[in-house]
Order: C-alpha cells, then structure tokens, then sequence
C-alpha cells in the first residue's frame, strides 16, 4: 500500500533557530509587562480599589459596584460577598491575575499533548508534519505548575473561600452547613495532593511521548509510533478524569457553593479551542518567517476547520450551560450567571457579550468560507479573536467570586498576560530549537506531505 | 443536460490515474475537454478538466440565512406579539428559549435549499434521461468525451492522442 | 495524489477490483431473494403485526393500557422512544463525522447505518404519537395559526422544541441518504436487463451520469451536509435531553445532559450497527469489505463513548453529593441502592464495565465476543433511560405519592410493534438498495486494499456474459 513517488519536495531539515534578537524582544516584553503590573499595583493600592482612572471600559460601573454588591450579598447569601466580608486588600486583584493567567496557559500548554494524542488514537496523518508545535507546547506545564501551588500555598484564602477553617466549625458564627459538606473533597491536603498529581501526570506522559518522538528522528522505525500510540490512549484515559476534576478545582471552587456538572467538559471545550487557536497562530508565524515549508493550503484549510469547529463546540457546550440553568431558574444556580450579569454594579455584563462575541459569532462568521481558512491573513485575525475571547471566558468565570467588584481591566491585567505569554512564548521556541521542525521519521510523514483536500 | 447535441469522441480508460494524466495531456495539447465520467469521484478532475468551482455554498448560506430569520420571526412574532405570555417567569420574547428552534429551522432551510441547488445545477430530475457516452461508467469505466465542433483539432489527432494517453478504445458518438 | 502510509491496515480484502465492487454489491439486489431473507422478513412482518394489534389497542382503549402509576406519567413510552432516538444517531454520525474526520473506513458502513438511523428515527417518532394518546390530535404539536385553538404552541416548551428537531433531522438524514445512494443508482440502473427495475431504478437515479461536473458538486454537498448533520446530530439529542433537563426534578436538572445523552446515543447508536453489519457481512457475503478491522474501529469508538458515558455518570454523582442539595443526593441514592437498584446496576454493568473489555485488542477482533457485546450495550442503553426517567418519576419531592411502576402486556407490545418496524424496513432495505456505498469504497481502492489486482477496472458483468456467451 504504501507508495513512495519522487516528487519535488521542500527539504524536510529545517532547524528552528532562536534567534538572539527574538530573545532580546520576548525579555523585553516581560519587563514592560512587569513594569506594568507594577504600576498597576501601585495605583492600586494607592487607590484602595477604587480604580475608576484604569478600569478601561467599566469606569462608572466600578463606582457603584461597592453599593451593589452589599445589596447583593444582602440578597443571597453567596460566599463571594461573605467572603469579601473580610477587608479586601488591593494584593488580591495580583493574586487573581496570577491565578487567572495559570489556569488559562496551563490549558493551552496541556492541549498541545491533548492534540498529539488523539491525532495519534485515530491514526491522523495530515497533522504529522507540524507535530513538533503541539509537541513543544506542553514544556510550560511545570511553569504554571509551580505558580499554582505557590499561589494556592501564598493567597489560597485570597482565591478560594472555603480556605476558610470557620465555614466547618459548628461553633463558629461563619459555619456554612453547604460548605462544610463537600468538606472531603475541599480541605488544602486534598486539594494540593490532587494539583500536584495533575500536572505530574501530564508533564510525566508529555515527557514519555516527546521522547519516543525525538528518538523515532534518530533511529526511524514504528516502534516509537506504537509507543506513542499506547502513552498517548493512556494520557486521554488520565485527561478525561484529570480535565473535569482540574476544571473543577481551579475554576469551580472558586464560587464555592455552586456547582454545574458540565462545567468539567466546558472548561475543556475552553481550554482546547484556545489550544487549537495557539498552535495555528504558532504554525502560522513559523510560515511567514521561512520554516515548515511543506505545510501548504490544504493543512491550514484543516486548521481553520478545527478552530472553527472546536469554536462552535465550546458556544454549544457554553449555551447548554446557561440555557439549562437559565430555564429552570433555581436559585442555587442562577446566582452564577446574575453576578454575571447584574451583580457588582454590572461590570461584568460587558466582557460577558464580549465572549460569546470573540468565541462564537466572530470566528463562526469569519471563517465560514472556504478561502477565508486558506488564508493566513484571516486565519491569523481569527485565531487571534480565539485565543483573547478565551481568556474573557476564564476571566468571567475566575474575577467574580475573586475580586468581585473590585474586577476590571488595567495595567495590572494587561502586564500579567504579557508576562506569561512572553514566558511561553520562550517556553515553545525554546523546545523547538530541540528537535528538526519536521518529524523526518514518523511513519504517516508521506501522508501529510501529500496533504491534498478540496 | 439534454440540450447537448453534436459530434463526440469518446474515449474509454480503464484507470483513474491514466485518464486523470490524459486529460491533462490532451488538455497541454490544446484540446477541451467536455467532461469526463467516471464510477467515483476522481480526485483532482474538475481542476484538471478547467471546471469552475461550484457555487452551491452561497446558496446554502443564502437559504440558511433565511431559515433563520423565519424561525426568530415565528416565534419572536407568535410568542411576544401576536399573542404575548410570560412562561416560567421569562420575557414573553426570551430569545435563549427561541434559539434551539432557530437553529433546526436554519439546518433544515440549508439543507433543502443547497440540495434543490444540487439536483439542478446537475440536471437532475425523475424522468431525466441519463446522457450516457458509454453505460460502463457507473461500473468500472472512465469516460471521457470531447466536443468536436468545440475543438479546431483533427479528429484523427485527437484520436491517436486519446490512445497514445491510455485510452482502451476511442469512438465517435453522436448526440 | 493521495498517499497512504504503511502502517495503516488494509480496509478491502481480497484484491477486488472496481467491477468487483459493483458485483459484489449489486448482486443481492439483482437475485431473487433467498429463503433466508423471505423466513427473516416473514418473522419481522408477524412481529409488526402483533405489535399493531398492541398500538391499536392502546388507542382503542387510552393509555389507561398502560402501567403509568401517580407520578410515572412517562415510563416505557419515553424509554423507547429516547432509545430509539439514541439509535438513530450512529447512521449520521458515521457518515458526517468520520466524513469530515476523513476515516476511510466509513464507507463500507454508512449506507446501512444511515438506513437504520432513518428506520431507527421512525420508531422513535412513533413512540411520541403513541403517547400522545388520542394521535389524530397530533398535529396540534405543529405551529398553526390559533384558529385551531386559543393559543400558538408554546415555543418555549422543550417538548416542542423536540417536534422542530427530530423532524429536521429526519427529514436531514433522508436527504443526505438519498444524495449518496443517486450514483449507486445509477449503477444499478445501467445493469438492470428487466424493464419495470430499469425505470424504477432509473427514476430514483434521476439521470445521474457520473460526469465530473456532478461528482464535484456530490462531494462539495456532502462535505457541507455532513457539515451540518454533525451540529444537527449533537442539536437532536441536546434538544432530547432538554425534555429532562430543563425540568426541576431532581436527577433531570444537571447542566452535564445535552452531551452526555449525545454521547450515549451515539454509543447504542454504534452498537446497533455493529449488531445489524455483522449479520449483514455474513448473510451478503461482504467479509472482504467489512473486515475485522471495520469492526475494531467500531469498538474503539463503543469503548470511547462508553467512557464518556462512564465518566458523565461519575460527575454527576460526584456533582450530586457535592452540591449539598438534599433531592439531587436522594435521587442518586435511590437510583443505586432504591427499589430500581438492578436497573441501575444493570445500566453500570451493560455501559460502563462491558465496553471496557475492549481494551483487549482479541476481544475486540472477535466476531462473536463483539455481537454479544453489541446486544449488551444497547439492553444496557435501555436500561439507562429507564433509570433515568422512572427512578426519578417514582419517588418525587412528596413520599405521599410514591408509587412504583411495573410494564403491562400493552408496554411491552407497543415496543415490540417498534422491533416489527425496525426489521421489516431494514430487511425490505437490504433486498432493494445497495447495503454499501459502492461508489465511495471504488474510490478507496486503490489507496486501502490488500493487494492491487493488475486490472484495477476488471471485468464487468456485460463483458463477462458476452464472453459466456461466445
């Protein structure tokens, strides 16, 4: 079956050269990132969380946000507001960004292994050739590994409300009979225990299959396609536990009291059409600067699908969500989502349009047609759409039950995401310099290189 | 289809491969090609024959659009104006409420609406008489028919050219 | 040029060649029909019959014929007609989705599983007629003007919602069956010798001529049709589990229902057509083009769906004792350890342990280990939305009103009707039209055979009864 015509190819060796001068960029982006956060910070705490001069979009909602959100504790009894009963310090909008930005690059880094491995289970071919993207994606886990439990170990009590040792004892005014329930899964031993275990687990089965991966480079051969087929199956096996139990670890309690059973596969939905939105981007800008000279129309046609696709999946699982919830209108639920909308003075009600905007309409609109995944113009606008809608979407869901209404948008937000994409960015390009940019030995290589669709 | 008529060579292959190459040689030499039949699509044909892409996805769009706009009229229309009730609680218009119909309406109208555009463009229809050159194209042949009224060739070149490329046989066939 | 790797394995045995494919295919709907299939057909028409009587009755008569009991007011009615919805997802997935996923091995498989899911959807439908009691008043579920009554129908109302959508679908899945069997027609057209299957085999075909115009406008809709069956496919079950979820009652209301009930029908949906090909591949002969490989590709995808539905039922009673809500934690408790425990248990066993077994690449491989398991799936399958349906009907929020149900001979009638229908279609189908896309399996010939026999067209049926002949 296997058919080896001559044909005139681009060569296959192409080494990804870090240039000193991308180094010098991506440092540079870092300090002004930290050099924003701090200023940040600063007005901060020189405001005491009244940031009407920052807050870029939401300047009157802000002011009113501290009338309304008594008026909503007022009304139900959310931990969020109880929580905040408690000084809010300024420290805690830079513990929340910190959080925020983890959880959203932890995802996109951990899709990359999530895209390897079932591309390996259904026997695809055509994404052989730009494997080594996805494939150097996942490096940044101990980064945002590290971050995560630091945080949680240094502003848990900032983040999470059922920190709080009060809520389980009866004596206490503050026991919260709900809370103190879902006490063995919510207690710090547990919690760290199962954080630690998920990023092992993924940095662990990443680090088997990239090694069969760089060794099948060297000495060619199916072994190590077998291999990575079987470590790959066992990682789905271990994502579809750990992605729902992460999401809701590091997301879901952060209200503490509500609870979605969808909200595992949701997060997932997110996490993964991020993913999908980063490698292309990535695959994209490697083109344009004279690498993966074999990726021709036909993969980016494919890659336009899957994030238009994956983009329509996650509006669908999102909509099912609040659909559900919105209709039954019980008020355990509903509280999410009037937060959302009305709660803390309505800051949120903005960036809460913005998402289903940049996630849905913008990117299903865009890339519709056929030609518009051909080009990488378009391609790249969308993807760009994907990946800053995705982070409104984790923004909305983490800033409510966190800063509340001391949530917006200023230089602290904007220089944290710089900091950490300018760190991964370094992350990928350092893992790409490791290996040849194109799996030169992968047993399906023909097919991709062949990669011919309408 | 029906309102072809005229003088046609039609040469027969018995390999995909070796009439998608020979539509490909004889179109190099200057000749037109009207269309070539075959038992499965063949990947690469349409192209190599000079046929325009199709246009069946504006319709789609056209006809989805439609059928979107006809599900938030109906219910927007039935369930807030014509005859407003607030159910469970909600806005008589609760537009979340209206969006699982809006969506099936809007599958359905495309559907309907690029098939009728398939059948036809294709000419397509119960009591269509097939224009068959050769009725081994729906088993295990592959036809390929030139318009010679089309072509300011020989018919003896193009012949001698249809054979030289892989044609098992080469006839002349009128319509 | 396509290429295909080494590694992949083969998907057509036997060296065929294209002429085989026609043959191989087109011979059963050419040949008189054999003992077999009169004795099996004959079966299925008696059990249809038998199950008319039953759906009569139950009209005659009024639901009273049923076991509905206090609170159950949905019971095996909405239990089959769920599961046959759930069926009638595998036909399109296969085609859409695998389409799009471009998993060659589809094309072996989709023309039967996309007759079944139209079959399967009929069913399905006739169970929401039935339980509508007086069915002459079905077309109140229709939008009509208020002339009929005093009011629209409730366009907020899930129920109605489900009208809007399995109708689609049907209508959908019809369309895109028709669209992939016109070429096949065609080639039976050509062949036919006796004049009343020429014109009717003709009409059906619509003049199709294979040109390369219309193949590349077949491909182009068949991409966007699979397009949108994929969303289309994932709106009928979502809209399905609605009729559930978007209620108040405890084990119903979880956000999780929309994929999870995707995911489960696509799994019974997969093991109907397991169950339906490996009699069909044996009765036809077709072993060379459904092979063991089609089969450990199916039960890949049983086991996946089944984990998904695996891991949906853990999160939702993970989720139920987390919530600290008192009836959610009750309605899981009961489910388990209730009355109904064996129903429940007979769920966990049949969709979450059996499917796992497939992780052993022999069991997978194994013709007979896989019917069995095919069977188990869908008893399983039932028993799902039984649990899911009676366990949180029979006990809601006032034990006054408890009460069990238990199925009356009109139950169980009313669904063996469904069974009669089933088969009889599906056995009238496999006579008449061809049981495998044949058009699309000539097109991966040469990229998934075995072997390449030396003359790829071979020899077609009119040369070969003309050299008979000579």
């Amino acid at each position: 079956m296997a058919s080896h015509h001559d044909h005139p190819l681009p060569t296959l060796e192409e080494r990804y050269e870090f240039t000193s001068e991308s180094k010098r960029n991506l440092l540079i982006g870092g300090a002004v990132g930290l050099a924003l956060v701090a200023l940040g910070a600063y007005l901060l705490s020189q405001g005491g969380g009244h940031e009407a001069q920052e807050a870029v979009a939401h300047a009157a909602g802000a002011h009113e946000a501290h009338g309304a959100a008594a008026h909503a504790a007022g009304e139900h009894a959310s931990e969020a507001h109880a929580g905040h009963g408690h000084a809010y310090h300024w420290s805690k909008r830079l513990w929340a960004n910190l959080w925020l930005n983890s959880v959203y690059f932890t995802g996109i880094s951990v899709i990359g292994m999530f895209f390897i491995s079932y591309n390996y289970l259904a026997q695809a071919g055509w994404s052989v050739i730009f494997k080594r993207i996805p494939e150097a994606m996942p490096a940044f886990l101990p980064v945002t590994g590290t971050i995560m439990v630091a945080t949680y170990f240094l502003a848990g009590h900032d983040m999470f409300h059922w920190t709080n040792e009060a809520l389980f004892d009866k004596a206490s005014p503050e026991y919260d009979p709900i809370i103190a329930g879902k006490r063995p899964f919510l207690n710090p031993t547990f919690y760290v225990i199962r954080m630690v275990l998920y990023f092992t687990l993924w940095y662990m089965l990443w680090k088997m299959v990239r090694g069969f991966s760089l060794e099948e480079d060297r000495v060619g051969g199916v072994d190590n396609y077998e291999k990575s087929i079987k470590f790959g199956t066992a990682f789905l096996v271990v994502f579809a536990v750990t992605s729902s139990t992460a999401a809701w670890d590091f997301v879901m309690t952060i209200d503490t009291h509500w609870f979605s059973t969808m909200f595992g596969w949701y997060t997932l939905a997110s996490w993964h059409v991020a993913g999908l939105a980063t490698m292309t981007l990535t695959i994209i800008s490697l083109k344009q600067h004279g690498y993966l000279k074999s990726v021709n129309e036909s993969h980016m046609h494919d890659l336009g699908k899957f994030c238009f696709a994956f983009s329509i999946f996650w509006t669908y699982v999102w909509f099912s969500q609040f659909l559900l919830i919105y209709y039954a209108n019980l008020p355990e639920e509903t509280i999410y989502y009037k937060e959302r909308f009305s709660g803390y003075g309505g800051i949120y009600k903005g960036p809460f349009f913005i998402n289903i905007f940049l996630n849905f309409v913008f990117p299903f609109l865009l890339l519709m047609a056929r030609d518009s995944k051909r080009t990488m113009g378009v391609l790249k606008v969308a993807c760009w759409a994907i990946i800053i809608g995705h982070y409104f979407d984790f923004w909305n869901n983490i800033m409510p039950g966190t800063v509340g209404a001391n949530g917006g948008f200023g230089p602290v937000e904007f220089g944290m995401v710089l900091i950490f994409a300018c760190a991964f960015i370094w992350s990928v390009k350092h893992q790409l310099t490791k290996a040849n940019l194109v799996p030169v030995n992968h047993p399906m290589l023909e097919e991709s290189l062949h990669h011919d669709i309408v | 289809m029906s309102d072809i008529s005229g003088k046609f060579l039609v040469g027969i292959f018995d390999d995909d491969d070796v009439i998608l190459s020979a539509v490909k040689k004889v179109k190099q030499a200057g000749v037109k090609v009207h269309e070539v039949y075959s038992p499965f699509a063949i990947h690469g044909m349409d192209d190599a024959i000079g046929h325009p892409r199709t246009k069946i996805g504006i319709a789609a769009f056209i006809f989805g659009t439609i059928g979107c706009l006809c599900a938030l009229t109906l219910t927007i229309w039935t369930m807030g104006i014509d005859w407003p009730m607030v159910i469970g609680g909600k806005d008589p218009i609760s537009i979340p409420n209206f969006i699982p119909i809006t969506f099936e309406l809007t599958v359905l109208f495309t559907a309907f609406g690029m098939t009728l555009g398939f059948f036809v463009t294709n000419g397509l229809g119960p009591s269509v008489k097939p224009l068959l050159f050769d009725p081994r194209c729906t088993d295990n042949k592959f036809v390929m028919a030139i318009d010679l009224a089309k072509n300011k060739l020989a018919e003896s070149d193009i012949i001698t050219m249809l054979k030289n490329a892989g044609a098992e046989e080469v006839s002349v066939k009128s319509i | 040029m396509h290429v295909t790797s080494s590694v992949r394995t083969p998907l057509v045995l036997g060296g065929k060649t294209y002429a085989d494919v026609t043959e191989d295919v087109i011979r059963h709907v050419e040949g008189k029909p054999t003992k077999e299939w009169k004795i099996a057909l004959g079966l299925s028409m008696v059990v249809l019959a038998f199950g008319t009587a039953s759906v009569f009755w139950t009209w005659w008569e009024g639901l009273g014929v049923w076991g509905l009991n206090k609170t159950v007011g949905w019971a095996w009615d909405i239990t089959n007609f769920v599961w046959w919805v759930g069926i009638g997802h595998a036909g399109t997935l296969i085609s859409a989705v695998l389409l799009l996923f471009r998993q060659k091995w589809r094309t072996s498989i989709n023309r039967a599983a996309e007759a079944m899911t139209i079959f399967a959807v009929l069913c399905a439908a006739s169970f929401i007629v039935m339980h509508m009691g007086r069915p002459w008043m079905a077309y109140w579920a229709l939008p009509l003007p208020n002339t009929f009554g005093s009011l629209w129908v409730n366009f907020n109302s899930p129920l109605v919602w489900d009208v809007f959508a399995i109708s689609t679908y049907f209508s959908v899945s019809c369309l895109f069956w028709y669209v992939g069997l016109v070429p096949d027609l065609a080639s039976i057209r050509d062949r036919a010798k006796n004049k009343v299957s020429k014109y009717i085999y003709g009409t059906l075909a619509m003049g199709w001529n294979g040109g390369a115009k219309s193949w590349s406008r077949y491909e182009y809709i068949s991409l966007i049709l699979a397009g949108l069956s994929t969303p289309l496919v994932l709106s009928v079950h979502t809209i399905v589990s609605m009729d559930f979820a978007t209620s108040v009652i405890p084990g119903w209301h979880t956000t999780i229902f929309p994929p999870y009930f995707v995911a489960g029908a696509i799994f019974s949906g997969f093991a109907m057509v397991q169950t339906l090909m490996l009699v069909t591949r044996v009765v036809y002969k077709l072993e060379d083009y459904i092979t063991i490989e089609h089969i450990d590709s199916m039960n890949k995808i049983i086991t996946l769906t089944g984990s998904i539905v695996g891991v949906a039922y853990l999160t939702e009673f993970f989720i139920a004792w987390y919530s600290g809500v008192e009836y959610e934690r009750y309605a899981f408790v009961n489910r388990a350890f209730g009355p109904y425990w064996w129903a429940y248990w007979a769920m966990m066993t049949c969709n979450v342990i059996s499917p796992q077994l497939f992780w052993f690449k022999s069991l997978r491989r194994s013709v007979s280990f896989t019917f069995l398991i095919s069977i188990v799936v869908n008893i399983g399958m039932w028993f799902e939305r039984f649990v899911i349906i009676v366990t949180s009907l029979h006990r809601d929020y006032l034990p006054s009103s408890w009460a069990m149900f238990s199925p009356t001979i009109f139950d169980i009638g009313d669904y063996v009707f469904s069974f009669g229908f089933f088969f009889t279609c599906f056995f009238l189908f496999s006579k008449f039209l061809p049981v495998v896309n044949m058009a699309e399996v000539k097109a991966i010939i040469k990229t998934a055979s075995e072997k390449l026999p030396k003359n790829v067209s071979g020899v077609s049926k009119d040369e070969r009864l003309a050299e008979a002949s000579k």
